[in-house]
């Protein structure tokens, strides 16, 4: 089943095209890596979905609708979810209130019978390593990006995006995260993971899509887009 | 918050007290302001007259507090959107032979349509820009005032007529401490339900807000609605307390005033500015009616506190309440402070 589809996706600022007619296509189950060299498109690729930053032409049809230019809050209500590559808290609200926070908006109302519980497990479930009640301008980067993963998650989403989760983690904590990326697969939520760091890609990605200056360079199974010539040119010039 | 995530076994008293939002401080605090006026020196008329203006500053602050603590947009129209709930409610009374209990409550109407007005236009904007929107909102309203002679009669003032026939203050003193509290009342019940948590993820981080599904256009509207719609209800209190509005009442020195007071009060707090408020107004009249003869002095002192609150102790009272008074080791002192939940 096709999850996510974006036909000749367009995005310029004024003059500039920072994403050049993307098209591709996204499966249920799915673990796609989206990689490119910095400045490639990557991120503003992933607003222009998710609606922070409505596409300048082109389509996105998500389970089979059409939600081109959606706003943010009807995307999250339709499944999808993203986190922030500069992990982007509610400064002054506790770690639980947060995930609280998303778990009512996010969610159809009367969905979650409990939201307080439901916050809880979703903060267990990306292994939270904080008291439930720390405030989040408190945390290290570290910590928000487990509070960002859980207020993601918290949402109940079919897709989810995540941009440069594992940026700036160590050994131990890189373990961490992909041993989280395969429970959040594992509960059937498909996932679109914009990073850098190719052996967390290798380990959990199962198909990759690469962009170079706004435009596809190469889309397919993580073997082959690892392999192509021209995805290697793209990295090492 | 913490109150609706962990509920306690509590005695009815304490049920009580938090249903009302209040912790036995606040408590006591609200039983003196209801006997102060038989308690000397407070109980001479001229003495009266500054409380209740204390009132309606720490009133007008809760409502501001409600938009510049909660979605984080300083609405500098906002002495101005409280005039033209006054003016309304005035005006009503005067053409229309409403009772000024109903103009009044007509008044907050008209403001809060001007609240959701502002809010509509200044969607698009942020922080510092949705601000000077509104305040350029209020400058209109204001000019409007000064110019619709025929309507206003201008600076000459509009008489209105009074909420009590008597010469006491006593009675209208009690109304604004009861307006006080309920206000407070109300924002702090908004605070505290599914909306109250919307108005801080949006103001905290719009990004993250509406990727968590929450719809900014409709909360923020409706936080400017609902602060205005305070506002001109408290504007129509001056009109029938005074019994006279000059468009002085809408000038930009007097959002600052009430600006002033909710900041040293502490932002997102609430209450922080209604307690500040008794104190520290009163000390500006006193120094008003002092050095009569260097008009503006206040204006300067508000200045100065208001700088040095914001290098020192951007958080205000509230935050120095919080961290320094509220946890005692003894603990009747910190129950006195905290209350049960």
């Amino acid at each position: 089943m096709i999850v996510l589809e974006t036909s000749k996706l367009t995005k310029k600022f004024g003059g500039l095209t920072a994403v050049n007619e993307v098209s591709m296509t996204l499966y249920q189950g799915d673990v796609m890596g989206l990689i490119g060299p910095n400045g490639a498109g990557k991120t503003t690729f992933i607003n222009a979905i998710a609606g922070l930053n409505p596409p300048t032409s082109g389509r996105v049809k998500m389970m089979g609708q059409d939600t081109t230019g959606l706003t943010p809050e009807k995307m999250c209500r339709l499944g999808l979810s993203r986190t922030f590559q500069i992990p982007s808290p509610f400064p002054k609200m506790t770690a639980i209130e947060s995930v609280i926070t998303a778990t009512i908006f996010g969610n159809k109302t009367g969905k979650v019978k409990n939201p307080v519980e439901h916050s809880r497990k979703m903060l267990d479930f990306v292994e939270f390593p904080m008291e439930e009640t720390v405030v989040a301008e408190q945390l290290n980067t570290v910590q928000l990006k487990r509070l960002d993963l859980a207020r993601a998650l918290a949402s109940n989403p079919k897709l989810l995006f995540m941009d440069e989760l594992a940026s700036g983690l160590s050994e131990g904590e890189l373990n961490d995260i992909m041993r989280i990326i395969a429970k959040i697969s594992k509960k059937g939520i498909s996932i679109l993971m914009i990073e850098h760091i190719m052996q967390l890609i290798m380990a959990v990605c199962n198909r990759l899509l690469c962009i170079q200056f706004g435009t596809k360079i190469a889309e397919g199974t993580t073997e082959e887009v690892a392999n192509d010539p021209k995805v290697t040119k793209a990295y090492l010039g | 918050m913490s109150s609706t995530i962990t509920s306690r076994q509590m005695n009815p008293f304490d049920k009580i007290l938090d249903k009302l939002c209040l912790t036995p401080a606040g408590f006591c605090g609200l039983a003196l302001l209801f006997v102060l006026p038989f308690i000397p020196p407070f109980n001479q008329e001229y003495m009266l007259r500054w409380l209740i203006y204390c009132g309606l500053i720490a009133a007008m602050s809760v409502g501001f507090d409600l938009t510049a603590g909660y979605i984080s947009i300083v609405n500098f129209g906002y002495a101005a959107v409280s005039g033209f709930g006054g003016y309304s409610s005035a005006l009503l009374v005067i053409n229309m032979g409403l009772s000024p209990w109903i103009a009044m409550i007509a008044g907050g109407m008209t403001a809060g349509f001007i609240g959701l007005i502002i809010g509509m236009i200044s969607l698009r904007l942020r922080g510092i820009f949705a601000a000077c929107l509104s305040w350029f909102f209020g400058l209109a309203i204001m000019g409007l005032t000064i110019k619709l002679v025929w309507l206003t009669r201008g600076q000459l003032g509009l008489r209105t007529p009074r909420l009590f026939e008597t010469d006491s203050n006593v009675p209208f003193y009690f109304l604004i401490i009861t307006l006080l509290f309920f206000i407070y009342l109300a924002c702090k019940w908004i605070v505290r339900s599914k909306m109250g948590l919307a108005f801080q993820a949006i103001g905290q981080n719009m990004d993250a807000a509406r990727t968590s599904g929450i719809n900014p256009v409709y909360y923020r509207v409706m936080n400017f609605t609902i602060s205005c719609a305070i506002a001109g209800v408290l504007g129509g209190f001056y009109a029938h307390f005074y019994g006279i509005l000059t468009p002085d009442m809408m000038h930009t020195s007097k959002t600052v005033e009430i600006l002033a007071v909710a900041y040293i009060g502490g932002r997102g707090s609430l209450w922080g500015g209604a307690v500040i408020a008794f104190p520290f107004i009163f000390l500006m009249e006193i120094v008003r009616s002092t050095l009569s003869n260097l008009p503006g002095l206040n204006l300067v002192i508000y200045a100065l506190v208001l700088i040095l609150v914001m290098i020192y102790y951007p958080g205000g009272f509230s935050y120095f309440y919080d961290t320094n008074i509220r946890k005692p080791k003894n603990k009747a002192l910190r129950y006195f402070f905290n209350g049960r939940a």
